[in-house]
Parts: C-alpha cells; structure tokens; sequence
C-alpha cells in the first residue's frame, strides 16, 4: 500500500537496485522528521493523557507495562474516568476553574489592548523609534522568574520601590500590601503578566499594521476618514489573522501561567490566587497523585481547545484572504 | 649523551603512550564501583568539598548531583520508575515512610556501625528516623532542627523593654507597644509563608507551646478538641487584626525568604527554624542584626516546639551496598571520628545534629558563641517534639492543604472553631 500522496510516477532506479515509488521516497525522507515528532510529541500526549485514567504509583509499577526504543514504559492501573470524577467532586478544582477563567478574561484583554496600543504608537514615525522597538522586547526576553523576583522588588510590603516613592512622596504613611487580599494579588498577578507578554503581542500587531498597503491609508484619507476611521476600517480588518494569533496565544499562555505564581505567591494567600494550571502541578508534583494531576491539567488543555474553537469562529471565518 | 631526533620522538610517543594508558587504567579502577549521590540543592560546594576529601581519605568513588527543592523528590521517583539506582539520596521526612514501603529505599538497622549510633542519637530523632510501626531505622540524619523564638534586642532596649517575652500574652503586649511607640510598624513575624516549611510547622510549634496536641497517638487530627490550638489561633487572628504583622508573610515562598525579612531590623520578634538565626545574627554583610544583635529566646508558653529530622537513605537496589553504606555513615554518621560532615554543616550553616556529644566539642562551641547562646539552644532541643503524622501516605497532601484552612483563621474570613473542625475533615476526607 502506497503511503498518502504517493503519486504515480516512480524514481527509476539502477539496474539492479531496489524499485521505490516516489511517493515511498518521500515518505522515507521525512520518516526521521515524523520519528522525532512522535517520541517527542505524539507519544508524550498520548501517554499523558492515558495517565489520567489511570493509578500511577511511580515508586509502584506492577501493572502492565510495554518497551520502547528499550525503555520500559508502565501503564499503570486502569481506572476509567474516576480521576475525572475525583477532581470534578472537588470544590477546590471548581473555585480554581472560576479563578483562572477571570485570569486568562482579564490578562488576554489586558495583553491585546496593551499589545495594539503599543502597536499602534511604534507605526507612526517618530524620532528615537528603533531605540523604542528594541526596548520593547526587554519585558517578553527576560525568564518569568527574574519577572517575578524583579516585581517583588516593586510592590513588596517591606522593601518596594512603589512603597518607598509613595512614602518619600508623601502620598502614603503606611505600605499598601499588594498581597494581603487574595482579589488584589490575582489582580496583580495579571498585571505582571500583561507587563510580561503585551511587547509580543505589540510586536505581532506591528508586523501586520506594516504589512498593510499605505495605498489603502492613501485612499481612506482621500475618502475623507479621520485616524479612528482609518484604524477601524483598514488597520483591524487588515490584522484580523495577526489578532486571531494573538489571542490564542494570550489564552494558552493565559491558562498555562505557572511560574509566576511560584515565584509571587505559591497560590495564596489561602487558595486565592490557586488556579487550575497551579492545581495541577500541586497535585501532580506535591501530592504525587501524577493520575489526578493529568487529569486537572486535561481539563484545562481542553478548555484551550474551546476557546481557540471559539476564536477561529469569530475571527478568522469572517476573514476572506485576498486572492 | 647525545639524543638523536628519531630517538627523542619514540622516547616521547612511548611517554605518552603510558600516559594515555596509566590514566586509561586509573579511570577503569575509578569506573569500578562508583557510588551515586544526589541531593536537594543547599550549598552544593560545601557538599562538592566534603565528598572531594571523602574520596581522597577513604578511597571513595562518589559522584554527587544537587537538584533543586522543588523538583527533587518527583525527580528522584521519576529515575526510579526508568530503573536508575541511586545509591545514596537525601530524604525529606515526609516522603521517607512511603520511599521505604514502596521498595525504593532499604532499612539500615541490619549494617555495621548502626546500634552504636543509634544509641548516640538522642531518642525523639531516633523515633522520627523510624518507620511508622517503630521497628526500622530508615536512614541517618542530615539535620535536625526545630522552631525557636528570635528577638531584636537592640528594638527592645529602645522601647526600654528589659527582657525578651516570656509568654505569648507578654510578646502581644511588646509589639503592641512597640507599634503604639512607633517603633516598629509591624513588630512581630511569624513564619506563615506559604510553603510545607513555613505555616503548617508553624502551626504546631504553637500549639504545642500552649500544651495541646495536634494529631492523636493514631495520627489523627485532634487539634478542635484542643482548647491550646484555639487559642494559639485566636492570638494569631488577633495580632493580623492589629496589623502587628507583615500580611505579606502570607505569600512569602519560603522560609528563607521570610527570615531575611528580619535581617531589616524593622521586626522585635520573629519566630523560625533555629539556624536561621545564623545568618541574622552573624553575617553583617546582609543582616543589620549582626553580629549578635538578634538573639534567641526559650519559646513561650510550654516551650515545647515542632522538631523534624531530614535524612540519608540508601536505595534498596544498590548494587553496592557495602560503599554505599560507608558513604552514608560518612554523611550521616562518625565513619571519620571526627564527625566531619556533621561538624560542617554545624560550622557552615548552623544545621544542627541529633548527636549530642558533637555540642562539647570547642569547635563547635566557639563557632556557636558567634551566633547564639548554644546552652539554651540545647535547652530548647530538650523540649523539641516530634510527631509521628508525617509517616501517613495521607500527610504530604494535608500538610499543604491545610495551609489555605489556616491562612483563612489567620485572617479572620473563617471563625476559629470552624477552621480547625475543617483542619479535622480534611484529614479525614484524605484518608
């Protein structure tokens, strides 16, 4: 049986040596790619996803098990959906779900508005530009972490910068703690969020406004429309696709975000800034449940499925490309 | 004598031939049995230097390997699963009980050496180096500490405070005063950070300090029928109500970060593990409390404080126990007679031992007298206690749990009696 897209004609080979189709050729050049793809991709998924129905006991694998490429690799008891069923009965996994859908809510609106704005101030011509579109990148090219701890620094209660400006300036007599009330540290975590993504975002949107004709611009302005006419009525259509990836992005990053809430505030104070991401890795990598822990973090891979579902309706199947 | 070229250049390839070869031939003899260490990343060099003269004076063969805390113990279990076999491995208490039951690591009371240092150890960190039915020593201690009360003399000597609290009702008073006076705007600081080190340790040390219990002799929790863990949280809802503490302690990421807010000097009292008070009280480079302006107090109340024991266990599945178990009676034991790697992490970091004759030591006690008063420490050590809870597959997932429950009394947003009926269910929901 030929491989998909093994078309009729076929490398002609030398006397002797083996007949191969083009289409078996082909497949043979990209099977090391696909290969790689699988052990690397594929498999991982898979396997995941079959822990979260299952009993992992790492310290325990007496269950079936099979080998790959030599490595042996468990399969651990069956459970069907009870891991499922566990989380679900969960307050806390609901109270994290509620949490982390104002989370993402919030950050993508934050990071898109912020990302266009920036956008739309780094396409007009002005001295000092390229400084400014380098400087841009700072905030994306620094590791979440140094974010973090670089944050820590401005609000913290005891040494923050903003506290001490507010008190030299004599705008406040006590520090305001950023993380005593569980709302506001959410808030904040948003925020340092949106610090830390909104340059990509700005950076995509720039890409599409510059690859935008200035004809159109030229025959807008010919039509009498004003900056905001031309921006509703060239600019946004034009980046429709860029907006689309945008926001897909914001939203995974959105639901995925770990590492800062380890450096600012370990889920607290009490559950409140605990979202599904933290949940996860919590009852994966704390509790050792890997089963549970999966079975959280799948839930949240099929709530980015949804929205992306959700986006590409709204945006990009409005969206008739030029031919 | 003269030397030709061509005789020159075969004295030289045969020279380094045998070079080539010699090292050849030591790396196979090295190769031969190595040992594997790995631990949890706490001052890697100093560890890096004491396996150095390990292997150098006991002809050993260890390769060591630091992995951060948080990843440390899944990474252990992980390498587990895919059948690496590390001979040697640092062991929280909480995940050694389930190390041992699952296979992973052995019981070392059947190898040489151990009832003699058994019997050096004093008795409540043998217990807790036990497995849960009391009958196996699962490993040898890396360190032993527990929580002591520290206070900022010179802030007390201000507000003409003459003695640091001897109760917790005296300490309440202090910082309110000390807040009244203006001397301090949050004056006390509890280790309520978020980690496994910081609230729930916490939790018992007060608790045990107003002579109620914690969990009951079958490890379940009993603290809502214990009047002394009401009051011990109704102290803590009152000093967050009165802003006499820093509410960011609450999201504080560990203990470490916590103490350093001490170093300030803005802080009268401060409660911690007692080698923290090492680096407040005797590093003048971070700390404004040094040297020896920050001193330690008997804890109030009973004095009774949460006490645990980390370890050095060695895998079930070493192919070679005999050097592994050398190594871990270096680490944990007396293998030098000189206790030399216990006596370093005392010198270095403060972490402190369950051998007691290691304190008569004047190293030791000159190296101590630069940071704390070692008497009282060793007081203090005598009303350490330890709890046997942590042996239950169920803890590690209270243990983290129950901190939301306790951040909620502390602020108030759950009543007292409530909260630690919900410290009780959630027990019981775990098990």
């Amino acid at each position: 049986m030929a491989p998909p897209g093994a078309g009729p004609a076929s490398v002609r080979p030398a006397r002797g040596s083996l007949r191969l189709s083009e289409g078996w050729f082909a497949f043979l050049l990209v099977l090391p790619a696909l290969l790689g793809i699988f052990v690397v991709v594929l498999f991982p998924l898979a396997y995941s996803l079959w822990l979260s129905f299952t009993d992992v006991n790492l310290l325990r694998s007496t269950g079936p098990a099979f080998e790959i490429f030599g490595v042996r690799v468990p399969l651990f008891r069956f459970v069907g959906l009870q891991n499922y069923v566990r989380i679900f009965d969960d307050p806390l996994y609901w109270s994290s779900l509620w949490r982390t859908l104002y989370f993402v809510g919030a950050f993508v609106l934050e990071a898109t508005l912020m990302g266009l704005g920036m956008a739309l101030v780094l396409n007009e011509r002005f001295g000092g530009r390229p400084l400014m579109r380098s400087l841009l990148l700072i905030p994306w090219s620094l590791s979440r972490v140094v974010v973090g701890l670089l944050w820590v620094g401005i609000l913290d209660f005891e040494f923050g910068a903003l506290n001490g400006l507010l008190h030299n300036l004599g705008l406040i007599e006590r520090s305001i703690s950023f993380f005593k009330d569980g709302f506001t540290a959410l808030n904040v975590l948003v925020t340092v969020y949106m610090w830390n993504q909104a340059p990509f975002a700005a950076l995509l949107f720039l890409a599409g406004m510059q690859s935008v004709s200035v004809d159109l611009y030229s025959a807008a302005e010919v039509d009498g429309a004003g900056y905001w006419q031309r921006f509703r009525y060239v600019t946004l259509p034009a980046i429709r696709p860029i907006m689309f990836l945008v926001l897909v992005l914001a939203t995974v990053n959105g639901f995925l975000m770990l590492d800062l809430i380890y450096v600012l505030t370990m889920g607290g104070p009490a559950n409140e800034t605990t979202t599904i991401s933290w949940l996860g890795f919590q009852t994966a990598f704390a509790f050792f449940k890997f089963g549970p822990g999966t079975a959280i973090l799948y839930t949240l891979t099929a709530l980015c499925l949804l929205v992306t579902v959700v986006y590409q309706r709204l945006i990009l199947n409005r969206f008739e490309p030029e031919a | 004598m003269t030397t030709t070229r061509r005789a020159f250049l075969g004295n030289a390839g045969v020279l380094a031939a045998s070079a080539v070869l010699a090292d050849g031939m030591r790396g196979m003899a090295r190769a031969d049995k190595p040992i594997n260490l790995s631990g949890w990343v706490f001052k890697p060099d100093t560890v890096k230097d004491y396996i150095e003269f390990y292997n150098k004076k006991h002809a050993g063969q260890v390769k060591y390997e630091a992995i951060p805390w948080a990843q440390y113990h899944p990474t252990m279990e992980t390498r587990a699963l895919a059948g690496e076999i590390v001979d040697v491995m640092y062991c929280n208490h909480n995940n050694r009980e389930r190390w041992f039951e699952n296979g992973l690591i052995r019981a070392v009371d059947d190898l040489p050496g151990t009832d003699e240092l058994k019997k050096k150890m004093t008795p409540a960190n043998l217990d807790s180096l036990k497995s849960k039915d009391g009958s196996k020593l699962l490993g040898l201690p890396y360190f032993t500490s527990l929580f002591v009360l520290i206070y900022n003399e010179p802030m007390l000597q201000q507000a003409g405070i003459k003695a640091p609290a001897k109760s917790w009702d005296e300490l309440v008073e202090h910082c309110t005063k000390l807040k009244k006076d203006k001397i301090s705007d949050t004056p006390f600081l509890p280790n309520w950070n978020n980690s496994p080190s910081g609230t729930m340790p916490q939790f018992m040390s007060d608790c045990f300090s107003e002579g109620a219990q914690v969990f009951d002799a079958k490890n379940r929790v009993i603290a809502d029928q214990e009047p002394g863990a009401a009051k011990a949280m109704e102290r803590w809802q009152k000093v967050y109500k009165a802003d006499l503490v820093n509410p960011e302690v609450l999201t504080k990421t560990s203990s470490t970060d916590t103490h350093r807010l001490f170093w300030t000097g803005r802080y009268a009292y401060h409660t911690n593990h007692s080698y923290y008070l090492k680096t407040i009280a005797a590093e003048p480079e971070n700390s404004k409390l040094a040297p020896k302006k920050a001193k330690m107090a008997m804890y109030p109340g009973t004095g009774q404080t949460y006490m645990w024991t980390d370890s050095y266990v060695v895998n079930a599945k070493s192919k070679n126990l005999e050097d592994a178990w050398k190594l871990t009676r270096f680490l944990g034991g007396n293998l030098n007679g000189d206790w030399y790697v216990q006596r370093q992490w005392c010198l270095i970091s403060g972490l402190d031992n369950p051998y007691p004759e290691m304190y008569d030591h004047p190293e030791i006690i000159s190296s101590y007298d630069k940071w704390i008063d070692l008497k009282l420490l060793r007081e203090q050590y005598k009303k350490g206690k330890v709890i046997a809870a942590y042996k239950e597959p169920w803890y590690g997932e209270y243990d983290t749990k129950a901190v939301a429950i306790i951040h909620n009394i502390i602020r108030g947003t759950t009543p007292v009696p409530k909260g630690l009926k919900e410290l009780t269910a959630l027990q019981k929901s775990l098990v």
